[in-house]
């Protein structure tokens, strides 16, 4: 058995990666069928007695607006439990010394879970996101099928983001709450203070996680996030090189 | 290579010193582990053993001090005391990663051998979240000897075992005998006796006596006897107390009195006459065979 099935087996036996993707698919249903019947809902349910509420008509941005409201909340906080729980391999002492004595090196062992963790993030998203595109075009209209796939790859590229601020989260805590504690706030917080200064903003990660909205709306294109893009990967690669040497140095 | 008794030394520390803040967990300890020795390592509980281990195995770091191992880490193997693993994995997922990640080119076959070896022919394919702590220390010696290693560092490893299972990793330690060598930490002084030829005692981090078993049962020990009586065991051990080549006489049963002496030499001698005029009615008399419990407690009392 190597690292990658056991990993596998991990996301299969907990059930954490279906969980994941239920998260993701479920908002993809719920956000294009949102943003069609809006009004039928709040007509319905709003308790609004004696005031008129009147949407404009839905267009199919709407649809990967309402799924990505959704995805950026409980599908972000879905990523960091999910991720955390794997990466905070010493957590359990003995369950670490099974493995540190064993790997070769660290780097193999955080390689492989944030690989691994990564991929079923995006493939959640990517999935969700396909949910929530078919749904819209079914219900509302047409997203051009380029504008949504440059948005989902932004998108998937921003989970792999979030993955690796676990990873050095994990580097810098043991325990799996605190690890999620740290990575939400690596993740969440340069956002909300740098983000605000409006010429950083486009180069940030988190610029990446909403991409599909301007995208579908035709309000971006796809060269905006280039800067973003480009960052992201760099702060993945720090990241990670962090995370290695930090668990590398960690006495169990 | 270092040699000691005319094997090589295959774990060697030197002034090995481990400090938490000011407390030093190890102090200045010089490890000499032969090479198919099984190794027991005692003391106390918080007396270092497992840090020792530890450092050994690479999970820590000496503050000072250096350490030379004769074989590769891949080569090493850890046991701690309370194994853990994955609860979602099955027996043989377990040790079948182990193999694994030790090294790939081992057979499959050899991971149901090792199962079976350690007891658990039965729950193989049982996943270690329902398994007794006695269960997954057999799991732990499994996916240990999985891989082969020619240093295994086992801490407590039957600390978890009821009387059958204690018995059987007694016998597979004591079976790895020149086969590879084995450091074999443990409080159970007994076990310790039992399967190790190499002792080292650590008390409050430092190594208070290494060497051969015998050496330390032997030289270490205040000499006895043991003197069984008809009657009045008290009487006899007062009257013997006063002795000058009597270091201490005390009835330790009915008719038994436990003498302290100088030298064996003098006991010899002395001995029957001194029983004579305390008008005991002798039963027997023999040496006392020192136990490395009645040795280790009056090394660390």
């Amino acid at each position: 058995m190597s690292l990658w099935r056991l990993e596998w087996l991990r996301l299969r036996r907990t059930w954490r990666g279906v969980g994941l993707l239920a998260v993701f698919v479920f908002f993809g249903l719920l956000g294009p069928l949102t943003a069609r019947y809006i009004q039928e809902i709040i007509e319905r349910f709003g308790g609004t007695e004696g005031v008129q509420v009147t949407f404009p008509p839905p267009v199919p941005a709407d649809g990967m607006i309402q799924y990505l409201s959704n995805a950026q909340q409980i599908g972000l906080l879905a990523v960091i439990g999910v991720a955390a729980g794997a990466l905070s391999f010493d957590a359990t002492a003995d369950i670490a010394i099974f493995l540190r004595t064993r790997v070769s090196s660290t780097a193999r062992l955080v390689l492989t879970r944030t690989a691994v963790y990564a991929a079923a993030a995006v493939v959640a998203f990517v999935a969700g996101a396909a949910v929530a595109w078919y749904e819209t075009w079914a219900l509302i209209g047409l997203v051009p099928a380029d504008r949504f796939l440059f948005g989902t790859l932004f998108g998937a590229l921003y989970y792999v983001f979030v993955v690796a601020m676990v990873a050095l989260a994990a580097g810098l805590v043991r325990g799996s709450l605190g690890t999620m504690v740290l990575a939400f706030a690596f993740v969440v917080v340069p956002q909300v203070t740098v983000g605000l200064v409006s010429a950083a903003k486009p180069w940030l990660p988190g610029h990446l996680s909403s991409a599909l909205a301007p995208l579908s709306q035709g309000t971006a294109e796809a060269g905006d996030f280039v800067r973003s893009t480009v960052l992201t990967l760099v702060v993945i690669a720090l990241a990670l090189v962090a995370a290695i040497r930090l668990l590398d140095r960690r006495e169990v | 290579m270092t040699t000691e008794g005319g094997r090589a030394l295959l774990a060697e520390t030197h002034g090995l010193t481990k400090s938490y803040g000011g407390h030093a967990a190890l102090d200045a300890v010089d490890l000499r582990v032969a090479e198919g020795s099984v190794y027991g390592l005692v003391g106390p509980n918080g007396s270092g053993k497992t840090t020792l281990l530890s450092i050994l195995a690479g999970l820590r770091r000496p503050t000072s001090g250096t350490m030379r191992l004769g074989v590769a880490r891949g080569a090493m193997a850890l046991l701690p005391d309370t194994p853990e693993f994955e609860p979602w994995l099955t027996a043989f997922e377990v040790v079948d990663l182990a193999r694994a990640l030790v090294n790939p080119s081992i057979p499959r076959e050899r991971v149901t051998d090792v199962l079976v070896e350690a007891g658990l022919r039965d729950a193989i394919d049982r996943r270690a979240g329902g398994f007794s702590r006695g269960m997954l220390q057999r799991l732990g010696v499994a996916s240990t000897l999985v891989g082969d290693p020619a240093l295994m560092l086992m801490d407590e490893p039957c600390s978890a075992l009821d009387p059958m299972g204690r018995r059987e990793v007694l016998d597979l330690v004591a079976s790895q005998r020149g086969r590879r060598t084995v450091i074999f930490s443990s409080h159970i002084l007994s076990d310790v006796q039992e399967v190790c030829d190499t002792v080292g005692i650590l008390q409050r981090g430092a190594m208070r006596f290494q060497g051969p078993l015998q050496d330390l049962l032997t030289g270490n020990r205040t000499p006895g006897v043991l003197v069984r009586v008809r009657d009045d065991a008290e009487g006899v051990a007062r009257s013997l107390a006063t002795e000058p080549w009597v270091t201490s006489a005390a009835a330790i049963a009915a008719g038994e009195v436990r003498v302290g002496v100088r030298s064996t030499d003098e006991a010899e001698r002395e001995l029957p006459g001194a029983l004579a005029r305390a008008g005991a009615r002798l039963v027997s008399v023999r040496p006392e065979e020192a136990s490395l419990e009645q040795v280790f407690l009056e090394m660390t009392r």
